[in-house]
């Protein structure tokens, strides 16, 4: 049995929420999908172009869970133990010994800024970490403390000498957020906030065994077995050879969503219907997370990189397709 | 604490607002579909003349009806599982699955704890008792559907109101065909009376019995007003043809002068005599030919003598061969010669029995003849023509002289009069124009029926307008020159175009049409 009710979960999301909205003006639909992904156990990929504060959410989040927060820049010349951790020569009571010094990854939230900056090597050992929740350093396994969550970020515009992050490993993370610009309202309270004499921060919302709590509670919604199908059938009309698939599918999709988002898409259900005050999954919950657990899963063909066309129409006109 | 009982209990009462409200707009649909298919099989018994107006009435409200009922019912009664009632229910009621899982979770608890499953089911029932049927579930139909039944309505009441003519049609149509099976059944009641009659042989019922067994598979074949016609009149003018016309003044001699003889008391011929004079020909002929010459005395042979002579006398302008043969039996009993007496009434007895035979047929003949026009004059009747008993050929009293080689304008006195009034001749020489033989062909007599609308086919020049004008063959009256089947396909395209350019009448369209259909070569 959970340790928590469905009041103590949505009074400890709410409290987040407004913590993180002390410091962050607008974003609520990056905010509510960052907190979904953080209490379904997932990683998040924030895309935004500069500017738009997506370190100063992660950092904020950070503040707000009263959680071990560190932050890593990558960049090309980042090397795994960079992160990871080393290995050192110690002298202790006249004794040489070699003592591991954890890396920024032994934190409970990681801010990954910039991560297509990184060489693939290094990108490798960072998702490595976020699967297996542990890294191996001269052949031994250091287990991450939980809660880990790696919050990571990049930017669509600036390509040249960046990495791209291959598809097997875009799949590792639960959302891909779209960070996008805020309208003229939050621009203003922005601008005041931020050039005034004080600056905003955010209080403690909840600690890291808390929101553990909060994923054991998240994971025992129960969902029907017609909403599981849909999501099945959501997930599988994805694929081109499909015979849900809509014409955008057939016509730009290259390889459909994998099990991984499958799962993303159930658990970001579940968590959405317990913030929404329900204890069973409803439909308008899948519809909910489903852009951010599908977008970045979605590989497109020539033809439909070539037309710029934009996952989430994809999956909009899949949602509208599919019968309930 | 909230129960599951609770729940169900609800759900109940939901499931029979739903059944309610599918019930009404399955009945609109229903109807939809029932008076679509009315529609159909209205227009397509209106316009093929099948449908009366009672039964197009009786067509368009019951079955709209019974599909809507149909449809309703079904839709009432059609199995619903409550699970499946729940998924639709939540989607309708923006129930957010709320009362589909919790209806799952009680069926299937997997592993979920109790607790979760108790507060799940206590949401559900929350949420559910804010749920009013009546407010939430309301029974309505859908405008368009409510819409296109009206459209199909309006359309049926059109049909209806605007078929008039072709109801007429219909119900001339069953007329017709009552008539026709009537007929049939005449034919073959005649048929049975013909083989069954003693005065007549085996080859003279084989004569009678051929047309009319020729004329009732005609009927039975292609039951139309105008080849049913055709071939009764056609089997009447062949039984006419076995008549005799001097039978019926010959059967009165004989009955004249059988009762003189029946009056002539103690007269060895009395019993002949009152066997012709009752008009029986055959039983005469036995009296006669059992007639024992030789037991008669002399006063009794002589005024034997005197009676066949006086019968010969009677009988010889009627039947020279028989008053032949009487007269020598007369000579020859006067001469005392029994023998040779009996021998010529013994050959007056054979002829006397072939007298019979023969009157018998013309009977027979003429009967069944008159039966047959009788019964297409009642066929024309029901189409809305005249009764042909008016004898439109004045001639030999059939309805046209097929083959008869008359040419146009010969039949002179049918010619010039107004439609209506008679049958429009068909004597058209078909003889001349190069085709040996042809069936003859039905016209109707008043178009548009007794009481229908009057066409007045004017016969002066200068009235009204030619529409149509077929190819003119010289030659003289009677003498076509070129042959029927060349032209006739002129004549019919004319007669298509005028009835496409809406020259013709609506409702006489299918009379021409058909009337076209049967002068096909």
């Amino acid at each position: 049995m959970p340790e928590f009710s469905i009041d103590q979960f949505r009074q400890i999301a709410s409290q987040i929420e407004n913590e993180v909205g002390q410091v962050i003006v607008g974003q609520t639909e990056v905010v509510r999908h960052v907190l979904v992904s953080i209490l379904a156990g997932g990683h998040v990929l924030l895309e935004g172009v500069p500017g738009l504060g997506k370190t100063m959410l992660i950092r904020t989040l950070g503040q707000a869970l009263d959680l071990k927060f560190s932050r890593i820049q990558f960049t090309p010349d980042l090397m795994p133990a960079d992160i990871l951790g080393t290995e050192i020569l110690s002298d202790q009571d006249g004794r040489r010994e070699f003592r591991f010094r954890p890396g920024p990854l032994f934190a409970n939230l990681v801010l990954a800024d910039e991560i297509n900056r990184a060489t693939p090597k290094t990108q490798s050992a960072l998702l490595e970490a976020m699967q297996e929740a542990s890294v191996t350093v001269a052949q031994k396994t250091y287990h991450l403390e939980e809660p880990f969550f790696v919050l990571a970020t990049q930017n669509p515009l600036e390509m040249e000498g960046t990495y791209p992050l291959p598809e097997a490993q875009l799949d590792r993370f639960f959302f891909k957020v779209n960070v996008t610009l805020p309208d003229v309202a939050d621009m203003v309270q922005i601008l005041e906030r931020t050039t005034g004499q004080s600056t905003a921060c955010a209080g403690r919302a909840a600690s890291g065994a808390e929101i553990v709590s909060m994923r054991a509670l998240a994971r025992t919604v129960p969902v029907a077995s017609h909403v599981k199908e849909y999501i099945a059938k959501l997930m599988l009309a994805t694929h081109p050879t499909d015979s849900n698939a809509t014409a955008l599918v057939k016509q730009y999709v290259r390889y459909g969503v994998s099990p991984r988002g499958g799962q993303a898409l159930m658990l970001g259900a579940k968590v959405t219907a317990l913030l929404a005050g329900r204890y069973n999954v409803a439909f308008e919950d899948v519809h909910a997370v489903a852009p951010a657990a599908l977008r970045h899963r979605l590989l497109l063909n020539f033809d439909g990189l070539a037309e710029g066309l934009n996952p989430d129409k994809v999956i909009a006109e899949l949602l509208k397709a599919l019968p309930h | 604490m909230a129960s599951f009982h609770d729940l169900t209990h609800l759900l109940n009462h939901w499931i029979h607002w739903l059944r309610l409200k599918r019930g009404l707009i399955w009945a609109v649909r229903g109807l939809i579909l029932g008076l679509t298919s009315s529609l159909l099989l209205g227009l397509w018994g209106v316009w093929q003349a099948r449908l009366l107006q009672l039964e197009f009435l009786t067509l368009v409200t019951a079955l709209p009806f019974t599909s809507a009922l149909t449809a309703s019912l079904l839709a009432v009664f059609w199995p619903i599982s409550h699970l499946k009632a729940a998924r639709a229910l939540d989607l309708e009621l923006r129930l957010d699955e709320r009362i589909s899982t919790a209806l799952e979770l009680n069926q299937h608890p997997q592993n979920i704890p109790a607790e979760i499953r108790q507060k799940q089911l206590a949401d559900a029932l929350t949420a559910a008792q804010t749920i009013q049927p009546h407010r939430d579930l309301p029974l309505r139909i859908r405008p368009s559907e409510a819409l296109l039944a009206l459209a199909l309505t309006l359309i049926l009441a059109a049909v209806y109101t605007r078929s008039e003519a072709l109801f007429q049609a219909a119900q001339q149509a069953r007329d017709v065909q009552k008539a026709i099976t009537q007929e049939t059944k005449q034919i073959e009641a005649l048929l049975k009376q013909l083989e069954t009659d003693p005065t007549l042989s085996e080859e003279q019922k084989k004569a009678l019995t051929a047309p009319l067994e020729a004329a009732l598979n005609n009927l039975e074949q292609n039951p139309s007003l105008e080849s049913s016609v055709s071939t009764l009149v056609s089997a009447s003018e062949k039984l006419e043809a076995l008549t005799n016309p001097q039978a019926g003044a010959a059967a009165q001699a004989l009955q004249k002068a059988g009762s003189d003889l029946a009056r002539q008391e103690n007269s060895a011929l009395q019993a002949l005599g009152q066997q012709l004079a009752q008009g029986n020909p055959l039983a005469a002929a036995a009296e006669l030919a059992n007639l024992d010459l030789s037991q008669l005395s002399q006063a009794e042979a002589a005024q034997t003598a005197a009676q066949l002579e006086q019968l010969a006398q009677a009988l010889q302008a009627t039947n020279p061969q028989l008053a032949g043969q009487l007269k020598q039996a007369a000579q020859a009993l006067q001469n005392g010669d029994t023998a040779a007496a009996q021998q010529a009434l013994n050959q007056a007895a054979q002829s006397l029995t072939q007298a019979g035979q023969q009157q018998a047929l013309s009977q027979a003949a003429g009967q069944a003849a008159k039966q047959l026009q009788q019964g297409a004059g009642q066929i024309v009747a029901a189409g809305g023509g005249q009764t042909p008993g008016a004898s439109p050929n004045p001639q030999n009293g059939s309805m046209s002289a097929a083959g008869s080689g008359l040419g146009p304008g010969q039949s002179a006195e049918n010619g010039g009069q107004a439609a209506g009034d008679a049958p429009i001749p068909q004597n058209n020489g078909a003889g001349d124009g190069g085709a040996t033989t042809y069936e003859q062909i039905y016209a109707p007599s008043l178009l548009g029926g007794p009481d229908g609308p009057q066409v007045g086919l004017s016969s002066g020049s200068g009235e009204g307008e030619i529409i149509g004008q077929g190819p003119l063959t010289p030659g003289q009256d009677g003498q076509s020159l070129v042959p029927y089947d060349q032209v006739f396909g002129q004549y019919e395209q004319l007669n298509n175009q005028a009835i496409e350019n809406g020259d013709i009448p609506f409702e006489f369209s299918q009379v021409i049409r058909n009337y076209f259909d049967s002068l096909k070569p």
